[in-house]
């Protein structure tokens, strides 16, 4: 069975369960390796459970369910209050149900190509944030260890994460500004890992996924094609610390026309810049809208939309947006 | 023809559709006549500044000794489809502009030119769900969380 699990998996991954090993093992271990753990066994963990999710003054509570098998990840997200919201995952495919029939479409677009965190993404981190491993504590009656991510400026939040002491699986988050006010939280009431969880939602296989899809009127879009390159567009006012992670050319659900992303990321926060053509956008919002954590800006350049994505205080996402400018060869 | 000829240029035309007519051009003198006259309204209408005073005037007389535009469509309305109505309209607003702007500058064209390529653009809503979404897939911090980070996408509007 761990053969199969680890099948198709990059070096990089194996060392991070090598990582995750030690981690637990040895508490002596650097603080900053729990978040590799902890991404690791987000990947590679069986779990299900209720989720209380807080942010300003709204209160969510959802239930999680991960699961991992031969065609892979499987992820439901289901709100339990209201109308039907929910997210299902397999794989790189995304579906969004909204209200009870309405179904909305989105996918992810890129299977990721690269482990997420690279050694030398910890190494960023660590010029931007100091790693300190806090008291242990008990989340949804699980031991679990305690490390928080203080930033070294105010250009982007604290975060403390509990991970659980067993598997590194994250139980509980909080990311608090620079006054220790708490901009959103999540943890989990109730988990069970491992063990038998519901996977009556899981297709057995590729092809009935794309039964469940037909059966449900639903359409995964079409793969979205990623190219690589060099935009042209400059991004001068990123916080320090933050790195080019990629730049490319994408589409993304509900437009036609390709979009411009590039991203960048401090070892733990991300940052995305958005570049569209004009005349693709009906009713253009622009200005900043917030969703917990992540902060989204969107204005207009040179003709162009310039939408600014981050999990990063109001400022800093304004402070990049107001900075990307048009240096080089013409856009296409 | 003249209909289809018109939905040609406005791009209605689905692409067989287009290649039958194309066809049919090169066969018929007359189609390639009215091709030709409906492609020198659009150049008026876009650059009427280009357009020298004899030839806007030699234009203005063709067009008003042709009824062909208008007339044939009132005489057959029967064999008029519901869908070629736009074309009607649309060339019928070509002319009109095309003789106002010979009559009062271009300014009215100018007009016109940005109403028609307003209509053209196939709007999209914009969609702050696309852009996290699309955000997520390369954050660490979303990477640690797994499905938890979704809730962005799915927490109910603040």
């Amino acid at each position: 069975m761990k053969r199969v699990i680890l099948k198709g998996f990059l070096p990089g991954t194996l060392l991070l369960l090598l990582g995750m090993v030690s981690a637990v093992a040895d508490p002596l271990l650097d603080d900053a390796d729990w978040l590799r753990t902890m991404a690791f066994a987000a990947h590679q963990t069986n779990y299900s459970g209720i989720f209380i999710y807080q942010a300003g003054g709204r209160v969510e509570m959802s239930r999680i369910t991960h699961l991992i098998d031969r065609q892979g990840e499987h992820e439901r997200l289901q709100g339990l209050e209201g109308p039907r919201r929910e997210i299902i995952r397999h794989n790189d495919r995304v579906w969004m149900f909204v209200g009870d029939k309405k179904v909305k479409f989105g996918k992810r677009h890129v299977r990721r190509t690269f482990p997420a965190l690279l050694p030398e993404q910890i190494l960023t981190l660590k010029e931007s944030y100091t790693v300190t491993q806090e008291e242990e504590d008990r989340v949804a009656d699980h031991h679990a260890h305690t490390i928080r991510f203080q930033p070294k400026d105010t250009l982007r939040y604290a975060r403390k994460m509990w991970a659980h002491s067993d598997s590194g699986l994250l139980l509980k988050a909080v990311v608090l500004d620079e006054h220790n006010k708490v901009i959103e939280q999540y943890a989990f009431s109730q988990l069970q890992i491992g063990g038998k969880i519901d996977r009556k939602w899981v297709p057995d296989s590729e092809s009935e996924t794309e039964e469940i899809t037909v059966r449900e009127h639903l359409s995964p879009l079409p793969q979205a094609n990623v190219e690589s390159l060099s935009s042209g567009w400059q991004v001068d006012g990123i916080p320090a610390g933050f790195k080019k992670i990629i730049e490319m050319r994408r589409t993304l659900a509900h437009r036609e026309s390709p979009v411009v992303q590039i991203v960048f990321s401090d070892g733990l926060a991300a940052l995305s810049v958005f570049i569209e053509q004009l005349g693709e956008v009906e009713h253009p919002r622009l200005g900043l809208s917030s969703h917990g954590a992540v902060h989204v800006y969107r204005k207009l350049i040179d003709g162009m939309y310039v939408t600014v994505v981050g999990e990063l205080p109001p400022r800093s996402v304004l402070q990049v947006a107001e900075s990307v400018r048009y240096a080089g060869m013409p856009y296409e | 023809m003249k209909q289809e000829i018109s939905a040609l240029m406005d791009g209605e035309l689905f692409e067989d559709e287009a290649e039958v007519l194309l066809g049919k051009l090169k066969r018929q003198p007359d189609g390639s006549r009215d091709w030709a006259t409906y492609h020198l309204i659009g150049d008026v209408l876009r650059q009427p500044e280009h357009i020298r005073c004899g030839f806007t005037e030699s234009f203005h007389r063709r067009l008003q000794a042709e009824p062909t535009i208008l007339a044939p469509r009132q005489h057959k309305p029967q064999r008029v489809k519901h869908y070629a109505l736009s074309a009607v309209a649309s060339v019928m607003a070509l002319a009109l502009v095309a003789w106002l702007s010979m009559q009062i500058g271009n300014e009215p064209a100018v007009q016109m030119a940005n109403i028609q390529q307003k209509n053209a653009v196939r709007p999209a809503a914009y969609q702050v769900n696309d852009y996290l979404m699309a955000h997520q897939e390369f954050s660490p911090s979303a990477d640690v969380q797994g499905a938890a980070t979704f809730i962005h996408t799915v927490a109910a509007k603040q």
